[in-house]
Parts: structure tokens; sequence; C-alpha cells
């Protein structure tokens, strides 16, 4: 049987377009757990809300592009608040009291989107329908842009986070907490923002992902999952690694399901979690320490 | 416990503190204070909660009695962000450097601060290379891969950084070869002769009692004795009782 080059090539494309997505939402949760060392079980919720908050600020405004902000502005003030009140008390103790909290804010928020909004799935329109042949697909242009803007979002971040102020508080309260408060920064400011910026990306994904899926309270729990996988497989609190790992998984999962149907495709990711969970725990992206 | 005056008014008064880690009672009623400018020591065996006591004037520890003063005001209470702030630089034991980040960005941390100029951050910067020309050598070397005697340099010299009245100096010389040690202590003399007051932590004694103008010295989590450095020597009993040097 020859190689099928042709399904090779478009998997490819759909594994780097679900890779970006998938690292924009990764990117908050492993920034969160390598700040505060929280677990962010309603880090799944923020994605979804971000979708709804799309689909709301679509139906009214008509732009998109004024729904992915609105959207992030929302959905990041939610996060803030959301630190503020539930995690900021809990900082510091046992780290089962973070993710029962965590597990019990996203139980509140699907419930609550499930009263708001119904059980039907909403559909986000999106910005532009145009299409290019790929093989013998019409591959929309909107998946490209999907990849292209997550990938700058994180960029962005990155740049912030390298050359900033802000961005050197927050590597260096990542580091090491207690001495970061000796050099005057006020960490637990540092810690709400960085939830807010946490929540705010993934509301943009979710926004962003909305046309590809039907918008419903239960969305965010199988993103929630592989978010986690690429955060160990990346390792813990790595930014950079779970980029990498967004993409290694999506891409191992599209091509995957060249053979096999998507849903044992999966069975991929959870195959290479467990490996890094017994060979590498602290993850396949990270520097061996020297 | 013999008292010795000080002419010079109060920067930190430390008052009765009671500190404790979990049910461990660490720190039995701690008092003692460091003037404007001054050098303090502050001597004991391992254990005896000397670090303890300087994480508690950071802010790091709340006591759960006593209080702490700086420059009359209350301050047992403010987080060590807000203390960092108003004047106090904190140097401790393991040094701590943020490793991943570089020379600069560690000493950016205590630099980004509000009310401070691009001029003044110079200045600063300025100052603390020509003080440790090794640490503009490697400016852009991360913090981690430099040696023991150059993160101790880049400790002290990101403490320099909050321009603080007073610094809180943990073992600055503990695992430093003669040479360093040396260093350090020309530091803290160049530090004193700036007006910064030092509390200094050491097991170091000649060190301490040739640096320092005042003494105390701690056992079992509280200060046993108080008194000029002049009045002390390496050998003297009293160091003997409670160091065993």
């Amino acid at each position: 049987m020859g190689i099928p080059w042709d399904l090779i090539i478009i998997q490819t494309v759909n594994g780097v377009v679900t890779g970006m997505i998938l690292a924009l939402v990764a990117s908050g949760l492993t920034l969160i757990f390598g700040i505060m060392d929280v677990v962010n079980f309603a880090h799944g919720e923020l994605f979804m809300l971000g979708a709804y908050m799309g689909v709301v600020v679509l139906a009214t405004s008509g732009s998109f592009w004024l729904a992915l902000v609105i959207a992030v502005l929302v959905v990041a003030l939610l996060g803030a608040a959301m630190q503020i009140v539930t995690l900021r008390p809990l900082l510091g103790r046992d780290p089962l009291t973070t993710i029962l909290a965590t597990f019990g804010i996203s139980l509140v928020l699907q419930n609550y989107a499930l009263w708001q909004f119904g059980p039907v799935a909403r559909k986000i329109q999106e910005p532009f329908t145009g299409r290019f042949n790929l093989f013998y697909l019409e591959y929309p242009y909107y998946r490209l842009l999907i990849a292209a803007l997550s990938g700058a979002i994180i960029g962005g971040f990155w740049l912030f986070l390298k050359y900033g102020k802000y961005g050197i508080w927050i590597r260096a309260t990542t580091q090491d907490r207690v001495m970061a408060q000796a050099m005057g920064i006020p960490v637990p400011l540092v810690h709400t923002a960085v939830f807010a910026i946490g929540a705010g990306m993934a509301a943009a994904s979710g926004v962003l992902f909305g046309p590809l899926v039907g918008v419903n309270h239960m969305m965010g729990l199988d993103w929630v999952l592989k978010a986690f996988i690429v955060v160990v497989v990346g390792g813990m609190g790595n930014l950079g690694g779970s980029v990498l790992a967004a993409i290694f998984i999506s891409l191992l999962e599209a091509y995957a399901s060249i053979w096999v149907n998507p849903s044992q495709a999966v069975i991929a990711s959870f195959i290479v979690l467990i490996l890094t969970l017994l060979f590498r725990p602290t993850g396949l992206f990270v520097p061996t320490p020297k | 416990m013999s008292s010795t005056g000080t002419p010079i008014a109060p920067l930190i008064q430390v008052e009765g503190i009671h500190t404790f880690y979990g049910k461990s009672h660490i720190l039995h009623g701690v008092t003692l204070h460091v003037g404007a400018g001054e050098v303090v020591g502050l001597l004991g065996r391992n254990g005896v909660g000397k670090s303890t006591t300087l994480k508690t004037i950071m802010g790091l520890v709340h006591p759960s009695q006593g209080q702490v003063l700086l420059a009359g005001q209350q301050v047992t209470d403010l987080p060590a962000h807000k203390l960092a702030r108003l004047g106090i630089g904190y140097v401790p034991e393991d040094r701590r450097i943020f490793r991943l980040l570089t020379v600069s960005e560690n000493l950016r941390t205590g630099l980004d601060r509000a009310g401070v100029t691009e001029a003044r951050k110079q200045e600063l910067l300025d100052k603390v290379f020509a003080y440790f020309p090794v640490l503009a050598e490697r400016r852009s070397q991360a913090g981690g891969t430099l040696s023991g005697g150059e993160q101790q340099m880049l400790a002290i010299a990101r403490a320099m950084m909050l321009e603080p009245k007073i610094i809180l100096l943990d073992e600055p010389t503990e695992g430093l070869m003669p040479r360093m040690v040396s260093q350090i202590r020309q530091i803290v003399e160049a530090l004193h002769g700036e007006g910064v007051a030092i509390l200094l932590v050491e097991q170091n004694v000649p060190l301490t009692l040739a640096a320092s103008q005042r003494v105390y010295i701690m056992e079992k989590g509280a200060v046993r004795h108080h008194a000029a450095a002049s009045d002390l020597k390496v050998d003297d009993p009293v160091i003997r009782q409670y160091l065993g040097v």
C-alpha cells in the first residue's frame, strides 16, 4: 500500500490548526499552574463562556472581531474575580482544596450556561467564508486564520513575558514567589493578572474555535482534557513546551485518524500521556537539567 | 543580658516578637533595634531563630505577638512587597536569585518601581556594576549559571536596586572562598559608608565583630546578649558560651 501523501498533507494542516487552538487553551492553563501551583479544572468552562460571550455579542453587534475582543475582556474580568474570591484565600493550602474549588466552579459555570442558553448548540458565524483547494478538499481560509491568530496571541504574550516590565514580574514570581515579594513585586496582584490573562486566552480560543463546532455548555470538557495532556507532556508550567506539545499531540491524532476513526485516534494522546508520566514525568519538552 | 545604649535613632525596632511555623514556636519574644546607617550583627548557633527574625522583619512570616516598627511606623502586618518598597532590602541565606532570569532581569525586578526615572535606574545600575564589575560582564547570562560568589554578589546588588534604608543580610559569606569573604566585607563597609543600615546574620564571628557596631547574640529563639562589637573578642567567654567557638 502506498503512502497517502495527499491525506498526510491535509492532516498536517488540520493538526497544526487544531494544535494552535489547543496551544492557546493550554498556555493559559500551564501559566496558571506555573505561577500559582493551581490545577484549574474550570479552564474549559472559561473557554466555553468565551464562546457563548462571542455568540451573544455577535448576535447583538454583528461583528465577529468585536465579539472576540469583548469575550476576552469579559472572561478575563470574570477570571480575575474568580481568582480573588475563591483561589486567593486557598493559596498555599493543600493542592486538593484548589482542585476541588476549581472543579466546583466548573460545575457552576456549566450549569449556569445550560440554564441561560439551553441544551441546543449555538453557532458562531465565521467572519469570512472563502476557501481554497487542497487536493480534493475545499479548505476554509478561516482555519488558517485561526492558526495564525492563535500563533500571534501566543507570540505576543511571549514577547510581553520576555521584555515587558510586568512580564519580568510574572517570570520572577513563577520562579520564586517569596523572593519576588521581597523585591517589591505585588505577588497577589500578579497572580490575579495571570489568572485573568489565562482566562482571556481561553475565551479567545473559544470564540475562534466556535465557528468550527457548535457552542454548548459541555464544549469545554474535551478541550480541558486535551489541554491537561498537553500541559503534562509539555512540562507543567512551561509555556514553550505546551505550544510544542499541543502541536505534537494534535499532529499525532491527525495522522492516527488516517488509519483509524477519530475517536480511536484520541487514544494516541493518552498513550503519549502515559509514556510521558512513566518515563519523563517532568515533560517531553523540558530541557534536561545539566 | 547586658545592654548597650545607642545614640542613633532606631530605624528598625523589633519588640517582643513571637513567631511560629505551624505549631513550632520559633521566636520567643525577640527584641532588638537597628539605628539608621548602623551595622548590627546577629550571632547564634544554627537553628536559634536568626533567619526567622529576618523573615519576620521582612514580612515573609508574620508574628503572633509583638511588633515591628520601621522609622517609628507600625509595619508588623504589612506584606513583604510593601516593606520592600518602604526601604527594607533582603538578601536571604540561600541567595534565591531568579535562576532563569538574566543578571540584568534579576536587577530589574527591583528597579521597575513607580517613581523611578530611567536616568535614576541607569545610575543605580552603574553603581552596582562599579561595585561588582563581574555582574556587568555577565549581565546577559542566566542567574543560575553564575558561580556561588557571583550569585551572592547578584543577591546583594539586587537588594541595592530597591535603594533600601536597611538591608537584612543573611549569612552572606556562607560557602564562599576567603577572597570572596573579604569582598563581601568591603561591600558591607561601602554600604555602611553610604548610610545604609545593615542587620547582619553570620556564623563568621571575626567578620561580624569587625564589620558591626553592635552585636546581638541569640539562643533558643531569644536574644541572650547585647553588646558593642568593640567590647567583644572572638575568644570572649560570652562568645564561647553561646556560639561554642
